[in-house]
């Protein structure tokens, strides 16, 4: 809105611009850590992961949604899903991509990262995820990928025991 | 109040997943739990709920920024209009009074309103986060938590009226005996005075028992209109009326023996209830108490008892469940247990279900007609109040 008359309007004063010297200033943090479940539904998924090498998913039939991550209910419905649980192959689409090359704090990373949305096959889900043993110029959207896992011995029921995916050959 | 809502609003369904020290359910699925149960009580579908209000307290809590949004799916609230309402631990409370408004305004029929918490991923302790509400320059300095909060006023309560801390113990053994007779209780028990005293200590005069515990859980109701309620519920539950209001946020403003807050906040949905004397008027009230003191605090504040004798009301009865006005018949905080936002639902399920005669073991005698519930948050200066009624 513009001001009544043609004068510009007043700036309110501020203090601290007066002496014209930066605030002083001290640090504080919130002294807390936290300690997260998979939930029901998370714990089958990655439990079947870790023991099987394969993806756990729900469905509802009437909304016709295959849920990955599997969830033990409809969202749109409320159905519960918690009985109906089926294994698809861990293989799927990059459905898209990028390449990161600055980190959280604004700095030049090393080496950028390679990171994909993919579609699994059979769901209406899917995983964001980092893509392995490809050059950025060769990632071509809807790309066939395949899971690649941590070592049986070395997988904790994590997301860490997803390493990537790497194209399908 | 500038004008009186024309439109009514019920409650036709109640839901509560269990109350418990720490779940394997993600927040999303203990919100599920309860606000399926909710739909499923009150025969809706929730293809047929128009919008959805989510309580739920601190992000810190559970440790997901935003977690209003996170807990979107869980809640039901896909492809709906959504809110998240959030006043701290006055936010369950303050769940009703934000759907109240969806409905009242004539804006929605039908609206569910979930509440949850989930506490236990908060380490070493909720306390970290409950650090900073505290005035970054003047205060979390000396390191504060709450305990100190609730142990000074705890104290300035006594020094004004001469409360001796048996009188204050008396509320954690009146909840946790009630909570024996709820089935999701999860620090329900038979103890003395003199057990509760014996517990060690956490902040003079405050001792282990009189502090509810850190819970996970979730609770959920569901609003309707008029026209709709009736269509769907033999046995409504009217909201009759509501009423929040925040005090200050500097101690040295604000009556520490008296919550101030919570007497505007009552006098605001009394007025729209219509109710003169609530003493006569309100037949079973849940009054927020998360620390045993705070039950009788809230209720000399709510009108229900006079400035100081909250404790000589319980010493001679008038709030056991048999009692001339039942207090916490659920078991509260103190004992169904304290996951914040979800803890204040709670009680408003139990209003549900005491009006309609369904508390079963926990049933209040008399065929209570109006029940009040409260909560008391924020930073530690705001009052929710809702007044439910068979009409
Ligand atoms: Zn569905």
């Amino acid at each position: 809105m513009r001001p009544a008359s043609d004068q510009a309007p007043t700036v309110p004063t501020v203090l601290s611009a007066l002496d014209q010297v930066e605030p002083r200033v001290w640090k504080g943090a919130m002294p807390v850590q936290f300690l997260y479940t998979a939930g029901a539904a998370g714990e089958r998924f990655f439990q079947t992961l870790k023991r099987k090498g394969v993806f756990v998913v729900t469905r509802c039939e009437e909304c016709r949604l295959t849920y990955l991550p599997p969830r033990i209910y409809c969202e749109r419905c409320f159905a519960d899903l918690s009985e109906t649980w089926r294994e698809v192959a861990p293989v799927g689409k990059v459905h898209t991509h990028t390449l990161v090359h600055v980190d959280r704090q604004g700095r030049n990373a090393a080496s950028p990262t390679l990171v994909a949305f993919v579609r699994i096959d059979g769901t209406d889900g899917g995983l964001v995820t980092r893509l392995l043993e490809i050059a950025p110029a060769d990632v071509r959207i809807d790309m066939p990928v395949e899971l690649v896992l941590a070592p049986k011995r070395r997988r904790r029921g994590t997301l860490d025991d997803i390493i990537g995916f790497r194209n399908r050959r | 109040m500038k004008r009186k809502p024309q439109r009514r609003v019920a409650v036709i369904g109640a839901g509560m997943s269990l109350f418990m020290r720490r779940a394997l359910e993600t927040g999303k699925e203990l919100s599920y739990y309860a606000a399926s149960q909710a739909l499923e009580t009150a025969g809706v579908r929730l293809k047929e709920i128009q919008a959805v209000v989510m309580a739920t307290a601190p992000d810190a809590f559970d440790g997901v920024h935003m977690k209003g949004e996170w807990l979107l799916d869980g809640a039901g609230g896909v492809r709906k209009p959504y809110l998240r309402a959030y006043v701290g631990g006055g936010s369950g409370v303050f769940s009703i009074i934000s759907g109240w408004t969806l409905v009242a305004s004539g804006l929605f029929d039908l609206v569910l309103v979930v509440a949850e918490e989930k506490m236990s991923s908060c380490q070493p302790h909720p306390q970290g986060a409950f650090l900073t509400i505290f005035d970054h320059t003047i205060e979390r300095p000396l390191g504060p938590n709450l305990l100190w909060i609730f142990s000074l006023e705890q104290h300035r309560y006594m020094a004004t009226y001469g409360i001796r801390n048996e009188d204050i113990a008396l509320v954690s053994v009146k909840n946790k005996r009630n909570a024996l007779d709820h089935p999701v209780a999860q620090v329900a028990a038979s103890l003395t005075v003199k057990d509760v005293l014996a517990s060690e200590v956490v902040a003079w005069p405050v001792h282990r028992l009189m502090v509810s515990p850190i819970s996970d859980g979730a609770a959920a109701i569901v609003l309707a209109s008029e026209d709709v309620a009736r269509r769907l519920s033999d046995k409504p539950i009217w909201v009759q009326g509501v009423g929040w209001s925040l005090d200050t946020s500097y101690w040295g403003n604000r009556d520490l023996a008296y919550p101030r807050y919570v007497e505007r906040a009552a006098r605001m949905a009394y007025e729209m209830a219509g109710i003169s004397e609530p003493r006569r008027q309100i037949h079973v009230a849940e009054p927020y108490d998360p620390f045993a003191y705070k039950e009788l605090h809230h209720l000399e504040g709510l009108q229900l008892s006079d400035k100081g004798k909250a404790p000589e009301d319980l010493a001679r009865g008038r709030f056991e469940r048999t009692g001339e006005l039942p207090t916490c018949p659920s078991g509260g905080l103190m004992g169904v247990g304290n996951p914040i936002a979800a803890a204040g639902l709670m009680k408003l399920c139990e209003l549900f279900w005491q009006l309609r005669g369904e508390a079963g073991a926990r049933q209040v005698p008399g065929n209570p007609e109006r029940g009040l519930a409260q909560a008391w948050g924020d930073l530690m200066q705001v009052g929710t109040v809702a007044i439910l009624g068979v009409n």
